[in-house]
């Protein structure tokens, strides 16, 4: 017994020695330096979030957000490899150095900002809504004050909702569950991304689903990094990539290629960044 | 004298230490209606699974046919596999098969609450290991106070439940400590589910508040608070069932 | 055929969930070898006369035993860093290794309480026939009591490591990828409420299946062991 945990554990060790790299020791702080050192841009994501975030059965990554951060690794010139973030550790991982960038649809909103950075310009944007039965005919969010709705845990408007709103919010690990929460009745509505519902009702499934209210708190979604990187070369290459994305209609292409309508903002940028004279 | 204290905490909040549930109305009580969830939580699974560990180690000692091998099937599988799983498995996969009722706009009612999938996952759950724990209290009571009994005319059905169950009780008391400890912090899975328990929301706030570490201190000690409560009842109840002169049988 | 679909879609996520699942086999087996060792000195610290030695052994005993298993995986996940400089060398722990080391704690603590109960069964005849004979208190611990102590341990080791293997999918609240975590994208990627309780009853096989017979395996040894 006592050799099989030795070799257990040195087999364990051995393994995580292997990741060791001197090379990075020379740049430092500098996020750019070290990702190009090691070849591989680690890039935090959700794999719960069809169509921005999701998996594959192999394992792989699939989605907007995934193509968005394949995009800007090529650019970069190296590898991108995906790590799945939850709403309960996508701030620490960044923070602690798991990931470099993450592209996890996080709103860019003040409390934020103290302990990440985003960058600018926003690659995305969205407010939030109610998928209700057509049965419910309800058109403004007052009448549905008091009704249990459920959502995601760790999202940003779960607060306000109950807030401001007056909904009761049942939050749950990830959007099967809330799907499956819904359907067995115990709320009435999904409180989510209005782009999210969007791409629901497009999917003859939810034919019996409708999107009556108006959107609340349009937001924009920012890539996060450390606040550290903010304005350093690493910050600035992602935002100008972003911005890049913005003017020759890229975003506008992955946007669509993943069966999501055009959203009013990304239409709003590529018209604001787009070339003059081409 | 609430103001006094909602200051001190601000104070301390912009020292580095956010304490959101103390200064923010809306926070604590979130807070507060989480700690109260918690504790029914304790308190309705842990009376449940005693009754349910009971029940199926009568079975298990009393008979040997049908009964008793569809509890052994059920201790089999709830001590082998992941509450977190369990509780997954009632609450989305049996929770989307069971009938629905509707209230009174029309609109799908289920008949099982959230909370309730948790208690009965829960008390399932501990009942499997109460179970064990019953049933080594019973194997501990000497053979020879059932033999007395039956000397004296009581039936076997009888022998147990005046004989051998109460003594077997007194057996399983530190065990069964042991048990209700951990269906305690076993609580804390019912946040996978949706229930409003002591860790959802103290997700929730530092979700909002990015508070995480001192939400999770403010938790750690409130479960040993609770665990520390847990053991001290089941250690009073021991002290007040007491029989004196009957010890465990081995004082050579 | 609607249900041959349904099941070639739920095999074809098979591999993906299974490696999860093997994941949450290494974290356990790790978990239990680091555990079982410092839970093997907490164990003797708890034994020792001397207070110095005792008060703290018990009092960590203690609080790894009573806090939930949850609270202290958040607190290994976000306080311990991700990269550690160790002499020059930068080694990088991934989150399913600080889970393992979360585990470790509450591992070490019941394994400690399961050492001082079985030093403590030992009857005390032997105890002083060791004195009568001149041993000294380490050598008796070492080479008498001890060796009476391990085929006793045994059984509740196992029950124990059952016990941590059915604790390891908390960790996919904080992020790791293993069997309930991955169970739970394949469910979203298919977007078909069709497959939630396939999905969640493989999981449970899983689980059965290599727990199961761990727990046959202790139930066996702790009927040949049984000291009369």
């Amino acid at each position: 017994m006592m050799s099989l945990k030795a070799l257990v554990l040195t087999a364990a060790l051995a393994a995580i020695g292997f990741s060791a790299s001197a090379q990075a020791q020379s740049c430092g702080d500098d996020t750019l330096c070290k990702v190009k050192a090691a070849g591989v841009l680690k890039i935090g994501t959700k794999d719960d979030y069809v169509p921005w975030s999701y998996r594959a059965p192999d394992g792989s990554f699939k989605g907007m957000e995934v193509d968005i951060g394949t995009k800007i690794a090529e650019t970069l010139g190296v590898k991108a490899e995906f790590v799945k973030v939850t709403s309960a550790n996508r701030f620490e991982f960044l923070a602690q150095g798991q990931i470099d960038l993450m592209i996890a649809s996080a709103s860019d909103t003040a409390e934020r900002r103290k302990v990440v950075s985003f960058v600018h310009p926003n690659y995305y944007s969205s407010g939030y809504t109610l998928l209700l039965p057509k049965a419910v005919t309800a058109t403004e969010w007052s009448q549905l004050s008091g009704q249990t709705v459920c959502a995601v845990q760790g999202a940003w408007y779960n607060k306000p909702a109950q807030e401001e709103l007056g909904l009761k919010v049942q939050a749950f690990a990830g959007t099967a569950e809330t799907e499956a929460a819904m359907t067995q009745g115990r709320c009435i509505a999904l409180l989510e991304d209005d782009n999210q519902i969007n791409v629901r009702l497009s999917n003859p499934k939810w034919a019996d689903y409708h999107k009556p209210l108006p959107s609340q708190a349009d937001t924009p979604w920012g890539m996060a990094v450390r606040q550290s990187d903010h304005a350093a070369p690493f910050g600035l290459a992602i935002a100008g990539m972003i911005a890049e994305m913005h003017r020759d209609g890229s975003l506008l292409e992955m946007e669509k290629a993943h069966g999501i309508a055009n959203s009013a903002f990304l239409i709003k940028m590529h018209e604001a960044l787009k070339d003059h004279i081409n | 004298m609430i103001t006094n204290i909602q200051t001190f905490f601000q104070d301390l909040a912009s020292s580095g230490i956010n304490l959101t549930i103390f200064y923010d109305a809306f926070d604590f009580d979130r807070f507060v209606t989480g700690l109260g969830n918690t504790l029914l939580l304790i308190l309705i699974s842990a009376l449940l699974s005693i009754v349910i560990g009971a029940g199926c180690a009568a079975i298990l000692t009393l008979s040997n046919g049908f009964a008793a091998a569809i509890v052994r099937g059920y201790i089999a599988l709830f001590r082998n596999t992941p509450l977190i799983v369990q509780m997954y498995f009632f609450y989305f996969a049996i929770g989307s098969i069971m009938p629905v009722g509707r209230n009174e706009l029309g609109l799908p009612q289920p008949l099982i609450s959230s909370f309730s999938w948790a208690v009965l996952s829960l008390s399932l759950y501990s009942g499997a290991f109460n179970t064990e724990t019953f049933r080594a209290g019973i194997g501990a009571v000497h053979n020879s106070y059932e033999e007395a009994a039956l000397a004296l005319g009581y039936g076997k059905r009888q022998a147990f439940f005046s004989v051998t169950a109460p003594l077997a009780l007194r057996f399983s008391f530190a065990s069964l400590a042991n048990n209700l400890v951990d269906l305690t912090k076993a609580t804390t899975v019912a946040y996978a589910v949706g229930v409003a328990e002591l860790l959802y929301v103290s997700n929730q706030i530092w979700s909002d508040s990015l508070n995480t570490i001192e939400m999770m201190n403010v938790m750690l000690v409130i479960y040993l608070v609770l665990t520390g409560a847990v053991v001290f009842i089941i250690n009073r109840v021991e002290a007040a069932m007491r029989l004196p002169g009957f010890g465990l049988g081995d004082g050579q | 055929m609607n249900q041959a679909n349904l099941l070639a879609q739920i095999l074809e996520w098979m591999p993906f969930v299974l490696q999860g699942f093997v994941l949450n086999i290494l974290m356990s087996v790790l978990a239990i070898a680091i555990g079982t060792t410092v839970g093997t000195f907490l164990g003797f610290g708890q034994i020792s006369p001397n207070i110095l030695i005792g008060a703290p052994a018990k009092l960590a005993t203690q609080l790894f035993r009573n806090a939930p298993w949850l609270v202290l995986l958040f607190y290994c996940i976000f306080l311990m860093p991700y990269q550690v400089n160790i002499g020059g060398v930068m080694i990088q722990l991934p989150s399913w290794l600080r889970a393992t080391i979360g585990f470790s704690f509450p591992v070490a603590a019941n394994f400690s309480e399961i050492v001082r109960g079985s030093v403590n069964s030992v009857p005390r005849g032997q105890w002083e026939a060791a004195e009568a004979l001149g041993y000294s208190r380490r050598a008796t611990l070492f080479r008498i009591i001890l060796p009476q102590c391990v085929t006793r341990m045994v059984p509740p080791w196992m029950n124990l490591y059952a016990l941590l293997l059915t604790a390891t999918p908390l960790s996919m609240i904080v992020g790791v990828e293993e069997a309930l975590g991955r169970t739970q994208a394949a469910v979203q990627a298919q977007s078909d409420s069709r497959v939630l309780i396939p999905m969640y009853l493989a999981l449970l096989a899983m689980f059965f299946l290599y727990t199961w017979p761990i727990n046959r395996l202790s139930l066996m040894l702790e009927r040949r062991f049984r000291t009369k």
